[in-house]
Formats: structure tokens, sequence, C-alpha cells
């Protein structure tokens, strides 16, 4: 292949070296994985959404040819430690702590709760057996709503919690509350309702799971976010030392959210194999997916608003309900997480926040790009009501609003400082970009012939990394580590605990790295996923482009230094007179001294120097995140509503985004693009809809419906990269963004689109049928 | 049931039980795994291969219907390692991102590029309405098959 000429890989669309693989089908996803001896999992799933399991007969399974075993909720009870979801264990989310069991043994909680693994010789098979378990079911009454579930008498999902209250009411107050809403020219109220959709991967979960009895060592192959969270999941509820788990990934088909640890099923496929002594392969289908693998998203929120009647936004009272499903992974955690943003950009002088999550017999809450959307959707949506309601226009509200950018940065009223903010600035360019008054007049000329055009716009943050806080441990995420090494062979090995399912991270790593050591961006090979050899991490939350570009170039630099000291006794000159360019060391000014860093690996190798000098061309680094900052942008769309059929036809969608400096614009607009994708799918089409009796509606592509090609629009992008905050590392996360606004500013577009109707919209989901009742309920 | 077809140029022979779906059979019994299962209900697309020149979803074809089929998988796009036009195209244009539904893609946009080969951007959005990413928006993909199509007149 041809080499890539660059003057800095940084900063260009280099295009990805992920592509050659899966361009021609040979990258390698779980499912593509086959070991000698492996056997297929499948699993018999509650066809009721609340219901006692008083038999489970599996005779008539087990009898099957071809059926290895089938393991029952009480029998991989007996083989496993009890325990909570990894991801909810890992983030010490306290609160009450429902006590469950792996596969259900006496009560299933919603549509797809596993109660039983078969395990055969295929897949077909496997399923054979599926069909072939009896389990006889007594109805309870299902918990079908967060409503439902706040009431006493509603049937406890859970016996050791009493009732379905599962992250208890808190409230918490900023500013002085009651003083700004009692002194406000006026309170607005409104209660809105974010509906419950999902990730949809196009790889569903899955794993291969592999004990060998002689070693007593565990090799699960996943899809996951994270190989060192799952290999914690797998250890803990398998109770194995974690030294005997060893977890690999390779690529992985999408996530957002859905693959983080290690989930019941693919815990039960780990046991059945060391039961078994033979590996079990475990893949998710679609069906099970959709209706199993968890729902993001079910929350509903009493909204005040104190404003004042030129348009300041005062204070916001939110009490928000949050319909977590059947079990603990991410639901209540995300209330201190939307508490913490709910004031965005803006200057509040006073929020009230208070929340209760609740146990319902659907699938458990799960991670979904920007889990705390919603006080994005609530706060977008507040701002175009009020400014409805008080005769102004959103983007003059908006501009209002914003906190000034100031030396030192405003604070928000719940803390953390607006370090770089620039939402003012993608605001204007916005306005710049779409041309408002032309729009108008357009809508206007369009209304008279009986077309119903509309104008949304919205603006966000993202804490990607977010800002430093004044206390130590100061950093704005945590660390990052990475391993770096100079190969024998001359290559830069970035040991790294990201696991990449999209992000491109092979890619942008190495350009950083490349131009940071000075090798060809070919000579960096970036190493993920493998348990034994990679750091700590956690790819999620839009922490990759600070957390572990940084760690790449701090790394970067302290290798180069290593391997400078070290080439100083094989060039004669001291260390500070060498440098590197293009994968050659030399000392500055006489390119007759260039020695190949390949050399300079070998040389290292043989030990030539002695135990005197330091020969071993690897280093450990940690990254803090350095001066962090807020990521963010404002997305305006232009969408068509045909009131006949209440089809939404999305014709511009525009985005004036600032992530800091941009490692691969290409990339960094993938990102975008793909969440604003999601977002218009959430808005247009994507619902996890239950019936009033708990049973799942959604559970084939045929019922939940995401985005083609013909439903997307051009996404028009505008970088703005106005306010560097570090010496050195000015990424920021762009991961989330896309997701997290898109819905608030298609909906501002369909409300303003049917304004002549009088349609004030509260919800998210709005597909045709929705469209004509809202206009019906005005006519 | 004991079938012949030919795949990629080459003569496979096997038996694959008669409820077993093509998908399957290239997957897990000719160990051909670039062909990806989305869906398993024919609606995602990332199963899609070339039968007999038209493109199929694999997983709703049994193997055995594919019986003495000629059949075009995307290994099959760049057999000596060198991408083809189209897999060039989608590199150049940064189409994809975690890459599960792309195989699919390339299939289906392999074959309407053959048979449109001066398709306009909306014609091809259609055409690929029915292969799901979840990823990229579409746009990037879109702008792969464009680039291709302008490549092959210019050529």
């Amino acid at each position: 292949m041809a080499g890539i000429v660059a003057e800095r890989y940084t900063g260009a669309s280099i295009k990805r070296s992920e592509d050659p693989r899966i361009l021609t089908g040979s990258g390698r996803y779980v499912d593509d994985i086959k070991l000698p001896g492996m056997l297929h999992a499948a699993f018999v799933r509650s066809p009721l959404a609340h219901a006692r399991v008083l038999a489970v007969d599996v005779s008539a399974a087990r009898a099957l040819p071809g059926v290895v075993a089938v393991l029952t909720g009480a029998d991989l009870e007996a083989m496993t430690v009890p325990g909570q979801d990894p991801l909810f264990a890992m983030m010490g989310a306290g609160g009450p702590m429902p006590e469950y069991s792996l596969l259900a043994t006496d009560t299933v909680r919603f549509v797809g709760d596993p109660v039983a693994i078969v395990v055969a010789e295929s897949r077909y098979l496997a399923e054979d057996g599926c069909e072939l378990v009896e389990v006889d079911y007594a109805d309870l009454p299902p918990v079908a709503s967060a409503a439902a579930a706040l009431d006493a008498d509603s049937p406890a999902l859970f016996a050791n919690l009493g009732d379905n209250i599962i992250g208890p009411h808190k409230r918490s107050e900023f500013g002085d509350v009651a003083g700004t809403f009692a002194d406000a020219d006026r309170v607005a109220e409104f209660h809105i309702d974010v509906h419950r959709h999902q990730n949809v991967p196009m790889e569903g979960r899955g794993c291969v799971a592999s004990f060998d009895a002689d070693s007593g060592l565990m090799t699960v192959y996943a899809a996951t976010q994270s190989v060192h969270i799952t290999k914690m999941g797998v250890a803990m509820r398998l109770g194995l030392e974690p030294g005997k788990v060893r977890v690999l990934a390779g690529d992985i088909g999408g996530s957002f959210g859905l693959k983080i640890g290690a989930s019941r099923e693919e815990l039960a496929a780990a046991a059945a194999s060391r039961a078994l002594g033979r590996p079990v392969k475990w893949t998710e289908d679609r069906s099970e997916n959709l209706a199993a693998s968890g729902h993001a998203r079910e929350e509903s929120f009493d909204v005040r608003a104190a404003v004042s009647a030129n348009g300041d936004l005062l204070g916001l009272d939110v009490k928000m309900l949050l319909d977590n499903g059947a079990y603990p992974v991410m639901g209540t955690m995300v209330p201190a997480i939307m508490e913490m943003m709910l004031p965005g950009p803006y200057k509040l002088e006073a929020l009230g926040f208070e929340s209760t999550a609740v146990a319902t017999n659907k699938a458990s809450y799960i991670a979904y790009r920007g889990p705390w959307a919603s006080e994005t959707f609530v706060r977008e949506r507040v701002i175009d009501l009020l400014a409805k309601d008080l005769g102004l226009d959103p983007l003059e509200v908006r501009l209002r609003n914003v906190a000034p950018r100031t030396d030192p940065p405003a604070v928000m009223i719940t803390g953390r400082p607006l370090v770089g903010l620039t939402t003012r600035e993608s605001l204007e360019r916005i306005a710049q970009l779409v041309d408002f008054p032309a729009f108008r007049s357009r809508q206007a000329e369009a209304r008279a012939r009986g077309r119903y055009l509309g104008i949304g716009l919205a603006t966000f943050i993202e804490a990607a990394p977010g800002p430093r806080s004044p206390e130590p441990p100061s950093g704005p995420m945590g660390m990052e580590s990475m391993r770096l090494r100079l190969e024998e062979d001359g290559i830069v090995a970035l040991f790294t605990g990201q696991m990449p399912h999209g992000q491109s991270h092979q890619t942008t790593l190495a350009q950083i790295a490349a131009d940071e050591f000075g090798v060809p961006f070919e000579q960096v090979r970036v190493v993920v996923g493998d348990s034994d050899v990679v750091p700590f991490g956690l790819t999620g939350g839009s922490r990759s482009a600070t957390m572990t570009g940084g760690v790449a170039l701090h790394g970067a630099r302290q290798l180069k230094t290593k391997v400078l000291d070290f080439a100083s006794h094989l060039i004669e000159a001291s260390a500070q007179d060498l440098q590197i360019t293009d994968g050659r060391v030399w000392v500055r000014g006489d390119p007759d001294s260039a020695i190949e860093v390949s050399e300079v690996a070998r040389r290292a190798a043989t030990g030539e120097f002695g135990a005197d000098v330091d020969a071993n061309l690897e280093v450990e680094a940690a990254f803090d995140g350095g001066e962090g900052g807020w990521s963010g942008g404002s997305h305006c769309a232009i969408v068509e509503v045909d009131v006949e059929t209440g089809l939404v036809t999305v014709q511009r969608y525009v985005v004036a985004e600032d992530c800091g400096a941009l490692i691969n614009p290409a990339i960094v607009e993938g990102q975008i693009r793909g969440g604003v994708a999601q977002g218009i799918g959430a808005v247009l089409l994507e619902r996890s809809a239950y019936d009033q009796d708990g049973n799942y509606q959604s559970a084939t592509f045929m019922d939940y419906l995401v985005p083609t090609a013909c439903d997307i629009p051009r996404i028009e992008i505008e970088h703005l990269q106005t306010v560097p905050l570090d010496a050195d590392v000015n990424f920021r996360g762009v991961g989330e963004g896309g997701m997290i606004v898109a819905p608030p500013t298609i909906v501002n577009a369909i409300e303003d689109a049917l304004s002549p109707f009088g349609v004030r919209i509260y919800e998210q989901h709005l597909p045709p049928a929705r469209i004509l009742e809202l206009i019906a309920a005005q006519r | 049931m004991d079938i012949t077809l030919r795949i990629n140029g080459a003569t496979y022979a096997g038996s694959p039980e008669a409820r077993k779906t093509l998908a399957d059979f290239l997957r897990d019994d000719l160990n051909l795994t670039g062909t990806h299962v989305g869906c398993e209900h024919g609606v995602c697309g990332a199963c899609t291969v070339i039968v007999d020149g038209r493109p199929v979803r694999s997983c709703l074809m049994l193997a055995v219907q594919a019986a003495g089929s000629e059949v075009t998988t995307i290994e099959g796009l760049a057999p000596d390692g060198e991408l083809g036009p189209l897999q060039q195209a989608m590199w150049d244009s940064h189409s994809f991102q975690c890459g599960f539904c792309t195989p699919g893609f390339v299939m289906q946009a392999t074959a309407f590029l053959r048979d449109h080969p001066d398709a306009d951007e909306q014609q091809i959005r259609e055409a690929l309405s029915g292969n799901i990413c979840r990823c990229t928006g579409y746009q990037s993909i879109i702008e792969g098959v464009l680039l291709a199509a302008e490549r092959a007149r210019q050529s």
C-alpha cells in the first residue's frame, strides 16, 4: 500500500487503517470465532411480563440428540456467585440493591427474561431444545408503567425491596429556588415525556467462552466496550481469580452503550463452558436484541420555569420520574448526571431537581449514547415553548440567556465552571449559515400554498472531558493509561484499554503518536482487546479524544525521550541534539548521521551496552485530561410536515460544533452524522413499545423502525475550534453530541411547522400517526 | 442434502440440512465469515450476497435453494487482496465505522452500479434503503458509491 504523505497526520482526514479489512470481509467479529469442540447456546425466555416460575421441565430438551446440556436458573445459581451488573457494581451506585439471580429462578420480570440456557452442537439444535423446555408460570399482575410502579399497592418486582422504588426520591436545590420563582414575572409549567427507544447496533451481543480445566483459565472472546470490565464481571460472578480470566475482543459491530461489562446471558454462557469443559458460543439474534438486551430513555418530567417578561430564564424546577425497567444497570445512575447537566450553557439563577426511579416489568434501562440526553431535550424544548408564550424569537432567547465567556469562567448553578464555552459562537454561526429571515419568507410562501415548513434550533454542551475541578484529583475524567513500546522492527506499539467499536482509534491514535514520535503513520500499531496486555480502560462517555488522544501524545513524547537517550549511545551526540523525523534518528543539522529507529530498537534488544544503559524502550504513560474543557455545539433543522399524512421530511440539517482541535475531520464528521441520524430516528421512527400488560411490541425490524438512507438528509457541518485551553491536548469528545441534541432540534422544527394549528409538543416520539393526532386535537 | 455450487469462482460441495440458511452455510460450513447476519428476517441487508447476478438476502434463502448457483460474496470482490474500485472509493470516502453492515452495502451497491452506472444520489439512496447502517447516517456511504460511479465513468 502506498505511503501516506502528510506534513502532520493530526488534523487531516487520514484514511482509516481499519477499512481494508472491513471492506473485504476479513474483519473478525465475535460470531466469526470458531473453536475446536465449540458448542452453541440459546436461551429460553419468558413470554410473560411478570410471573412466578412454578416449574421448569427440561427432560424433553435434554433428551434431544445434539443437546449437550440444559441449565436452569437454579442450576446456574449453584455454579455462580450472586451479584449485580458489572457496570452498576463498578459505578458504586448506592440505594436499594435488588436481589435477583443470573437466570430467573422463581420470578420472571419482563418479556424476554432468560429462564434457561440450552447448549447444543449447533445453534439450530439449541433452538430446537428451547422449544422443548416446558416452563410452568403463574401470572402476576404486570407493572407496566412508571405510574403503576409508584402505586404502593403495585406488586413488588423484588421481594427484598418491598416496593418498586429502585432509585429513591431525592431533591436538590441550587440557588434560591423559592425566591426566584416568587419574584419571576411568569412561571410556566409543562409535562414532558421522553419515550423508550434503544441502541440497536447492527451486531447484537455475543461471546465465546472457553474454559480450560487443566489450567483453570477462562478465556472469553467478547464484544465489549471494555475487556477489563467484562473480565471483572466474569471473575466476580463465576468466583474466579481475576488472574484466571482473560478477555479478548476483535472487531465489534457497534454498541452505543449496550455492550459494557458482561450481560447475564454472557455470564451464563461462561458458566456453561466451565461446567461442560467445552467452548460455548452465544450470539444474540435480532429479536432477543430488541426485546431483551436493554432499552433507554423512558422518563417523564414535570417542569416549572421562572421567566422574566423579556425572556430571561431565571430558574427551573424539574421533577423526573424514570422507568428503569426490570433490573439495575444504568437507570439509577442517570438522575445525578441530568441534575448536574440540566442548566447547560445558560446562566440560571436557581435550579430545583428531584427524581425517582422505579422498577417495571420491561427490559432494563441501559446506557445509550448520551445517557443523560433527556436534560437537553427538556431544556431546549422548554426554551422554545417559553419563547412562543412570550412572543419572542427562540434564537434571541437562547442568545439572551447563554452564559458569557469570561475569565474566570461563569459557573453552572450546579457547580461546574463553563471553561471555554462557545455556545454563543455556535448559535451565531448557525444563524449565518441558515439565514433565518430568508427561511421565514420561504415558510410564509409555502404556507400560502398549504405546505408546512418549520425551523428548529437547539444547543448542547457535553462534558467531554469537562472542566478540571479546583481540588485534586483535578482531572475532569479520572486518569487514562497507555503503554508504549518501540518494537524491534521499528514499530511504535500503543497498548490501550480503549475498545473501539466504530470510533476508529486504530487510525486516530496512530495519527497523534506518529506526529509526536516522528514516524510514518503506518509505523504505529494500536493494540486493543486483550485484558492480558492492555491497561484498564473503557470506550464510552466520549472520553477517548481527550483522554486517550492525550495519553498517546504525552506517551509518545516520553517514549521518544527514552529512545533518544538510548540512541545517544549509538550516535556520538547528546540526546538533546538528537531528533526523530520520518522514522529516523539524527543529529540536528547533520542528515548523514541518520539511522532508522528500527536499527535503534534492534541494538537495544542486543543488550550490548550492559546493565548501566536503559535499553528497555517502553514507557507507561498516564494522562489526567489536562486543562479539559467543554465540547458542544448548536444544530438547526428545516423540516416539512405533510399535514394530510403526518409524514415529516428533514429538508436541511446544519451543525456548528466545537470539539476543539480535530484529530481526523472525516472521523469527527462521521460521529456527528451518525449521532444525528439516531436522534432523527428517535423522533420520527423508533420506539421500544409495550402494551398495557407489558407485552413487547417491537421485536422485529418491521416493528422497530430505524432510519434508512432515504430518511436522513445530507448533514452540513461547520467546525469551530475557538478556544485552545491546554498547551498540547485540545481534542475534545464528539461521540454523543449528535444524539443528544438532534431530538430537540427536530421536535422544535416540527412544532414550528405546525404553529399555524396552534400545536404545542410535550413529547419526543412523533411518527405520522401522532402528528395527525396533534393537528386533529387543535381542529 | 448434497449440493454443489460455485462461490467466488470456485466449486464447493456440501451437505447442509434442508433448513440451513445460505448465510449460515457460508459462514459455518465454508468459513466465509465476511457475510454478516444482522437480523435474520430479511430487513437489514447485512447478509446480502449476489446469487446468479442478483442481490439476495442470504438469511432468507436456504442453502439448498442455491444448489447449482453462482454465488459472489464479499470475499470474492478482492480475491488478490487489492480492493475493487467500489471498495477503494468507499475507503477514500470514509464510508463506514464499525464495519458490520459493510459487506451487505458493498454487495448491494456492486449489483446496483453494474446495472445503473449513471445513477444519481437519490437513486442510490433508494437502492440502498434496504440496508441498515446504525453508525454513519449514510452520507459517507452514498458519497463512496457516487465516487465509484464517477471514477467508472471517467475511466
